[in-house]
């Protein structure tokens, strides 16, 4: 009997390098012309010499850092500032309320409570950010059903500080279904049988998810924590409405030289700024993930 | 440390975490509560809850104002046409994605993932002075432009994780049985990734439907998209006609939540690569 | 002196399921016990009870004379091996089995000694600050092993300790565990789906099913004198051959098969009983063997295939009434026994096992 050469079986069903061409072609040209060039363009503008009163710059205008080193200023740090001091703080907080929630979706809720509490979190991803914001408004905002229950604690609800708050619980809001969602996985991964096996070695429940839980889950907290910030300091509806001009955002600052002051390419250097944060903050996420992908 | 306060560390626990969930919850839901019942409210100012009498004046109102009626018109056009393209387009580069390993993969799947790491104002700002200075004008075109390249991601990775998440020997099979490549797509490969295109439809046209950041900047007086027309309108004034839009807006994301849970089911929609961490 | 662990009448539903259906059983102390049943059984559920993770819904545990129904897990001092063990993955071996000796309290200049002599007790001197994926399965076991019996519980419940392991590893562990449990000398309740694993390591064998255990004894009672038909086949591979009694003598009685075989067995309080002799039990021999070594029975058939298993071999023989016996037997090389060929086969009387028939639980007799 003659031996039948054994193949390895395919991996891939192999296809046409032509009929890859043609599936990818339409998405491509249409990143590149609607999406490349632009920001491209972007780049360009950045770069351009601003003439006030002018909108736009003009084609050959002379290129420049101009417009760069005109952001190194304390307003355009303040902005810098707020971003971030609120976006981590609506992250951590939206981190604090997820943990939990997530935890108890995955490990106590029954399969119908489960369903429910996932529909839910999804809707409220789903969930417009104008009705967001504005419910937010109407709830808590300073003129909103709340207002008596503040200024009965001594809240001013006019006050700096209360629209940095109310801002702030936009973004948390939003963030909060997300980073639930991000953490079910995390959870549904770790082994509940480690909280057992630590109750069995005399730890008491707080202390074993303190011990193992809490550790066991830090890579995809952290991965949340970073999705909430990209998420935040990219937000662009919630500080301009529920900031009411008072708390701005980088993103804000982009549409108010666009659309107050016609200032073209001040506003494409705060945007390749912005972009830079963004890009900066995940490629952190992506660290993040390989480190948890090489130690598995 | 003794049982007793072991026990007493773990009822704190216990509590703590159930009133953080309440705590959680009640934030989460309470604003919208607040919004329906007051999109109902009889009374012409913004008074303490829960509103004498019930009307529906706001809804009246809302259906009769010009800048709502056009703006929902033009957000629909937009968001059906958006999600059409995406599907075509999306589904055919995730396809393409899968089935071949070609030098530069990651690198193009970078590519189709990116509108989702660049902030959409950058995209919305970099998109006007784009299209102004190629002479691109027209409002609509230049909606649509930036919803398609806000939307396609959602597209591309859902149906993206749909793909690598299907079990690749049921096309074999089809294969061995006498299918062609064609036939195999068809037949086996496309009804098993339609959840993935159904989610990243459904979550597009939300997207789409929902964009303020980079529609702020396309628009032209004469188009624009109604959360455009109702920010430009919640800045000049607080009426409860804004409540009622809300509702309305509530309600569509509802449907698309029962579009999910019909045809995708929202356990699978977690393995659907949306939120990975 | 009190048990080392009492139930009574424990039982526990989870939904419209009984997990522990009124169960009651103590365990002496420095016993070492094997809870054994199919999955599904209540098997897991009965440790979880005895661990405090479960509460019973009805009934009472004891621990050592002490009730400790309402106690919750880090109040009883109860050692437990998990299957697949749940070492803790971001800490090292030495960690892992501190872990329990930190939060039950032990001083905390002896826990590093401590935790070397648990290690030497395994025999895994210097792993240490290994972390348990640079372990083996069998190494892995060990730590866990460390791990439960370092705070020197009075109990040690070990969940299917084994079954994570392969074949080979698992009858070299055995013997191995079997020696560590003996050494610490404390009260131990095992609990697996493989009667091997139960009857190797067990003194006592509770043999469990749907929710209840149906029969406590000595393995070797367990599985010569099974209750229930049940308890014969979850034992091991076994025969049945349904009959009639047709006559009774002192202590025994006559019987024919369906088929027609006539067989002498023990007696059985009912006529129409099932037989279950074991396939090690039955001597085979070629067709012309006319004494048969003087079986009490015998009967001729024919081979219908050979199966080897290694050491030991089974031949499935049909009777020429029509019935087929399994017979085990050492492999002997070059008998040429192969299917087709004619031959007898002979078992004596206390190799059969009779029971009333169509009484799959023995429950109700």
């Amino acid at each position: 009997m003659t031996a039948i050469p054994v193949q390895p079986p395919p991996i891939a069903i192999p296809a046409p390098p032509r009929t890859t061409l043609f599936l990818l072609a339409p998405g491509l040209l249409l990143l590149f012309a609607i999406f490349a060039l632009p920001l491209f363009g972007l780049v360009l503008e950045s770069l351009k010499q601003y003439v006030p009163g002018r909108v736009g710059s003009a084609v050959d205008a002379p290129l420049t850092l101009e417009n760069y080193r005109e952001l190194a200023t304390p307003s355009f740090a303040g902005v810098l500032y707020e971003t971030f001091k609120l976006s981590a703080a609506a992250s951590l907080a939206g981190l604090l309320a997820a943990f939990p929630l997530a935890y108890c979706i995955v490990r106590r809720f029954s399969p119908r409570q489960r369903a429910v509490c996932i529909g839910l979190l999804v809707m409220l991803v789903l969930l417009s950010m104008l009705v967001r914001t504005y419910a937010l408004e109407l709830a808590f905002g300073s003129v909103g059903v709340a207002r008596p229950l503040f200024l009965a604690l001594g809240i001013s609800p006019t006050s700096r500080w209360y629209t940095e708050t109310l801002v702030a619980a936009g973004l948390l809001h939003a963030v909060v279904p997300m980073c639930t969602l991000t953490l079910l996985g995390t959870i549904q991964n770790i082994d509940p049988r480690f909280c057992d096996a630590a109750q069995s070695l005399g730890a008491p429940a707080w202390k074993a998810h303190l011990g193992i839980t809490v550790p066991l889950a830090l890579p995809g907290l952290v991965s949340a924590f970073l999705i909430a910030m990209t998420f935040s300091i990219s937000a662009f509806v919630i500080p301009m409405v529920l900031g009411k001009g008072r708390v701005l955002f980088l993103s804000n600052t982009i549409y108010t030289r666009f659309s107050d002051v016609a200032n073209y390419p001040s506003g494409a250097a705060v945007s390749i700024v912005m972009l830079v944060i963004s890009l900066l903050v995940l490629s952190l996420v992506s660290l993040v993930q390989r480190r948890r992908g090489s130690r598995s | 440390m003794t049982g007793t306060a072991k026990r007493l560390g773990d009822r704190l626990l216990g509590g703590a975490m159930i009133a953080m969930l309440g705590l959680v919850l009640a934030f989460l839901v309470t604003p919208l509560l607040v919004t329906c019942l007051l999109a109902f409210d009889a009374r012409s100012f913004l008074g303490p809850l829960p509103p004498p009498a019930l009307s529906m004046r706001w809804f009246e109102k809302l259906v009769s104002l010009d800048y709502v009626t056009t703006g929902l018109a033009t957000s629909l056009k937009i968001a059906v046409l958006t999600t059409s393209v995406d599907v075509f387009i999306g589904t055919a580069a995730a396809v393409a994605l899968d089935r071949s390993n070609f030098p530069g993969r990651s690198l193009v799947m970078a590519v189709f993932l990116s509108p989702l790491i660049v902030p959409a104002v950058v995209i919305g700002f970099a998109l006007l002075l784009f299209l102004s200075r190629i002479g691109i004008v027209d409002g609509f075109t230049r909606l649509l432009c930036g919803h398609i390249v806000i939307t396609l991601p959602y597209v591309v990775r859902t149906v993206l994780a749909s793909l690598s998440g299907r079990d690749r020997r049921l096309t074999e099979a089809a294969l061995v049985l006498g299918a062609t490549e064609h036939q195999a797509f068809w037949n086996i490969t496309l009804p098993l990734i339609r959840s993935g295109m159904v989610t990243g439809a459904v979550f597009a046209f939300a997207v789409s439907l929902d964009d303020v950041a980079v529609s702020m900047f396309l628009t032209d007086p004469s188009t624009y998209t109604l959360p455009v027309a109702l920010v430009s309108n919640m800045r000049a004034s607080f009426d409860l006609t804004i409540a009622a839009a809300a509702v309305l807006l509530m309600a569509v994301s509802a449907v698309l939540i029962i579009v999910l849970e019909r045809f995708v089911g929202f356990d699978r929609l977690l393995g659907q690569g949306l939120f990975r961490s | 002196m009190s048990n080392a662990v009492e139930f009574h009448r424990v039982s526990r539903r989870f939904g419209a399921v009984t997990a522990v259906d009124d169960v009651s059983f103590s365990i002496a102390a420095g016993e070492t016990v094997a809870l054994l049943g199919p999955s599904g059984c209540g098997k897991t559920s009965i440790l979880r009870v005895i661990a405090g993770f479960e509460r019973p819904d009805h009934g009472t545990v004891s621990i050592g004379g002490r009730d400790v129904t309402a106690l919750k897990p880090y109040e009883r001092n109860v050692g437990l091996l998990f299957q697949h063990y749940a070492l803790f993955p971001h800490m090292t071996v030495a960690e892992n089995i501190a872990y329990g000796l930190r939060h039950r309290g032990a001083d905390r200049r002896e826990i590093p000694d401590r935790v070397e002599a648990m290690l030497a007790l395994v025999r895994l001197q210097g792993f240490g600050s290994r972390r348990p994926h640079q372990l083996s399965g069998g190494q892995q076991q060990r730590v866990a092993l460390a791990r439960a019996l370092a705070t020197r519980p009075g109990l040690i419940l070990l969940d299917e300790p084994l079954s994570a392991l392969d074949a080979k590893l698992r009858q070299d562990l055995r013997a191995e565990l079997k020696q560590v449990l003996a050494a610490v000398n404390s009260t131990a309740m095992v609990v697996t789906h493989d009667q091997e694993e139960a009857m190797s390591l067990g003194e006592r064998v509770f043999l469990m099913q749907a929710g209840r255990i149906v029969q406590v004894g000595a393995p070797s009672d367990v599985y010569g004198r099974p209750g229930s038909r049940f308890a014969a086949d979850f034992m091991g591979r076994t025969n049945w051959i349904e009959a009639q009694v047709t006559r009774r003598e002192t202590g025994l009685a006559r019987a024919l098969s369906r088929s027609g075989l006539s067989l002498t067995v023990p007696d059985c309080p009912s006529d129409a009983i099932d037989i279950c002799v074991r396939p090690e039990n039955i001597i085979l021999s070629a067709a012309d063997d006319a004494d048969q070594h003087g079986m009490a029975n015998s009967a001729k058939g024919r081979i219908l295939n050979v199966a080897l298993l290694g050491s030991t071999r089974q031949i499935l023989v049909e009777m020429a009434g029509g019935e087929q016996i399994l017979v085990m037997q050492a492999n002997r090389v070059g008998d040429g026994l192969g299917p087709g060929q004619a031959v007898t086969i002979g078992f004596p009387v206390d190799a059969c096992i009779t029971m009333p028939a169509g009484n799959p639980t023995g429950l109700a007799a």
